[in-house]
């Protein structure tokens, strides 16, 4: 037993590794990938105050992503495509999301280790956030097969898409639901700042001369499998001895000349 | 019917309204005696949207792409997207990736696209913008072809060169209609409005 104590948070890295660029390559398509970031930096708040309130902290996590990626998309919704006041007002919203999460840990007098959060901590991850990333996997596997062609005419062609009778908006809010689900069962494993890496890289490597969406969805699910693992591995070899969370992230970066070749 | 007026003229925004889509502020649009409803106008108005609104490096070959023109009921299969390719002259190019074709093939994978809705009114905006001539050429050609087959089509256009000639009927438009009716007429009208502005300087 005690050889085995890779072997959940290893499961979690290869869970993780597969749905976030799921998560990542839809969004990506949409052009909203910059909304993983904000949802990543604004689940603390929820977290905090679930954590006071002695709830699922990843519920409250859920929420509160959900609800400041809603509330930014409403603030830019007033703003002209291209126009710069809309990156302008979704960093705002996510600094001020992080923040707000970091000073509600002190005025509700709860004990978060902060680093964790930030970073991950794979290693101290256990069966619960092993079911978590599963049950987030299926959610997004579920969404994605069941709305396929929906979101396929939303990338291609969104005014088409909406003149054609779709629900765009609920497409949108399902979408943002998955990501947000995504990135609380991968805190545990690489963390909110570094999740955006795993939602990003592997869906560049998996773009360039992909012929559909499901294969590109396939391939980036692939790539971030290899990453993960990848990164895992290296992270817990005794003569390296890091945390896993980060490797993750460096090797998720070491492979964008490779993404430049590939184009 | 050509839709012909500057950037800004109101044309998209005209586009948008009859497809069904962008509430009007005043006056009721009526399709053959029925106030226009979307429901009605899911089931006889296509439209091909502008060029720009298209994101041509989404991974997504002609034949899916053409397939979308029928998101609901029962999927079109290879022969019906097949046929509509060869309508618009794509015969044989289903399986390239969408951003390996010209943008006169582009825009032709677009108009198949359109055509797959069960539409008999298609409302193209723009569909010869941004293409070189001979590609332009050819997609007239495929519009006439169109029209022939029964189908009526109203294409927005900015420009006021010699394809007007080709429409049966052309209404030119600056936020206000200025002048309908067969293009010479609307020349002649034009030519006189411009006499008019000149006169009041």
């Amino acid at each position: 037993m005690a050889d085995s104590w890779w072997l959940t948070p290893f499961a979690i890295a290869l869970v993780v590794g597969m749905l976030c660029p799921l998560a990542g390559t839809a969004l990506l398509v949409q052009r909203r990938l910059f909304q993983v970031n904000l949802i990543s930096h604004a689940v603390l708040p929820g977290l905090a105050v679930a954590l006071f309130w002695g709830i699922e902290p990843g519920l409250g996590g859920l929420i509160s992503g959900v609800l400041f990626a809603l509330a930014a998309e409403r603030m830019t919704s007033a703003l002209p495509q291209g126009d710069r006041n809309r990156e302008a007002v979704l960093n705002s919203v996510l600094a001020g999301s992080l923040g707000l999460g970091v000073l509600l840990i002190p005025l509700l007098g709860i004990r978060v280790d902060l680093e964790a959060v930030l970073f991950g901590d794979l290693l101290a991850a256990g069966p619960r956030e092993l079911i978590q990333s599963l049950v987030a996997f299926a959610g997004i596997v579920a969404l994605l097969v069941l709305r396929y062609r929906q979101y396929v005419y939303l990338g291609v062609d969104p005014v088409g898409a909406q003149a054609a009778g779709l629900r765009v908006n609920t497409l949108r809010f399902l979408l943002t639901l998955v990501a947000a689900a995504a990135v609380v069962s991968a805190v545990s494993a690489v963390g909110i700042v570094l999740v955006v890496s795993l939602m990003a890289a592997p869906a560049l490597l998996a773009m360039p001369k992909a012929r559909s969406l499901r294969q590109a969805l396939l391939r980036s699910a692939l790539w971030g499998l290899l990453l993960s693992g990848a990164g895992f591995v290296v992270a817990v070899q005794p003569a390296i001895n890091l945390p896993p969370g980060p490797v993750i992230g460096v090797v998720c970066m070491a492979t964008l000349p490779l993404q430049l070749l590939r184009r | 019917m050509a839709l012909v007026g500057p950037n800004g003229a109101g044309k998209s925004t005209l586009l948008h309204a009859l497809e069904g889509h962008l509430p009007v502020t005043s006056g009721v649009i009526e399709l053959s005696g029925s106030p226009l409803t979307p429901a009605l106008a899911r089931h006889q108005i296509a439209l091909m949207p502008q060029r720009s609104a298209i994101d041509w490096t989404f991974p997504i070959t002609v034949q899916e792409l053409v397939a979308l023109g029928r998101l609901f009921g029962r999927r079109p299969g290879c022969c019906d997207v097949e046929a509509v390719l060869q309508r618009v002259g794509l015969a044989g190019l289903g399986s390239r990736r969408l951003d390996e074709l010209s943008g006169g093939q582009q825009q032709r994978a677009l108009l198949a696209r359109t055509l797959l809705q069960p539409a008999s009114l298609l409302l193209l905006d723009e569909p010869c913008a941004a293409i070189d001539p001979p590609s332009r050429t050819n997609l007239l050609q495929v519009m006439r072809q169109l029209c022939d087959s029964g189908l009526t089509l109203v294409v927005s256009s900015h420009d006021w060169g010699s394809d007007l000639d080709g429409y049966d009927q052309v209404l030119v438009l600056d936020r206000s209609l200025l002048a309908q009716g067969a293009p010479e007429t609307v020349r002649r009208s034009l030519g006189d409005l411009r006499v008019g502005h000149e006169c009041c300087g």
